[in-house]
């Protein structure tokens, strides 16, 4: 069932992934884009990792690829020109990219050690309140970092989209 | 005994890698920017899959 539910919701995310590159208009992409988030979402599910499921599907799925087709439609985006490329750059391209997955393939098969499989169910400790325990206990001073970052943040949007008052 | 539903950890870091690898590809290939910024964020979640499943 796990393995099904793996396959499944892997091929859908590749299957968006390469959507993605191959589409012409960004509003496919952004559709596209909100496929993987979503079959993402599944497989932290799978992993045990309940609350980044939630905040993968609230966060990105929900608010980012809003902000995306925002901007796309505020932008008024349209198709991108084809791009030419010589036949012995694609030849070449797609080589090298096989040669890539396989080696990486290779690698994490061969010289990583055996681990056992995920099972649905195993791995405990993803939920909101181990999370929020974690955070404010062992974690407190990267989280304060990360605050402090996101502050910083929003002064240079504030800075940046100000208008200029004489 | 094996598990009969149980899922290898290399095909997580594996479909990690292929989604990464897609997120390169649209970073260099496209010319639009808001679709080299989707692309970002593509390797932005692999990256993420990955520590997920090392944790």
């Amino acid at each position: 069932m796990e393995l099904i539910l793996f396959l499944l919701f892997a091929v859908i995310a590749v299957a968006c992934g390469i959507n993605l590159v191959v589409q012409k208009h960004p509003i496919s992409s952004a559709l596209s884009l909100i496929g993987v988030m979503g079959s993402l979402a599944v497989l932290y599910l799978l992993l045990g990792a309940e609350f980044l499921a939630a905040a993968q599907l609230i966060v990105y799925a929900g608010a980012i690829m809003v902000l995306f087709v925002f901007v796309i439609m505020l932008l008024n985006a349209g198709t991108e020109p084809r791009a030419r490329y010589r036949s012995y750059a694609k030849v070449f391209g797609i080589g090298a990219l096989v040669a890539f997955l396989g080696l990486i393939a290779y690698i994490v098969q061969s010289f990583l050690p055996p681990t056992e499989g995920v099972q649905f169910g195993k791995f405990t400790g993803g939920g909101a309140d181990k999370i929020g325990i974690k955070l404010f206990t062992d974690y407190l001073l990267p989280f304060e970092i990360v605050s402090v970052l996101i502050l910083i943040a929003v002064f240079g949007a504030i800075v940046l989209a100000r208008k200029e008052i004489e | 005994m094996l598990q009969p539903a149980s899922v290898p950890l290399s095909w997580y870091l594996i479909l990690s890698a292929i989604l990464f690898g897609l997120g390169i590809a649209g970073f260099l290939l496209r010319r639009n920017i808001i679709t080299v910024f989707m692309s970002i964020e593509l390797m932005l979640n692999a990256v993420n899959l990955s520590f997920i499943t090392f944790s």
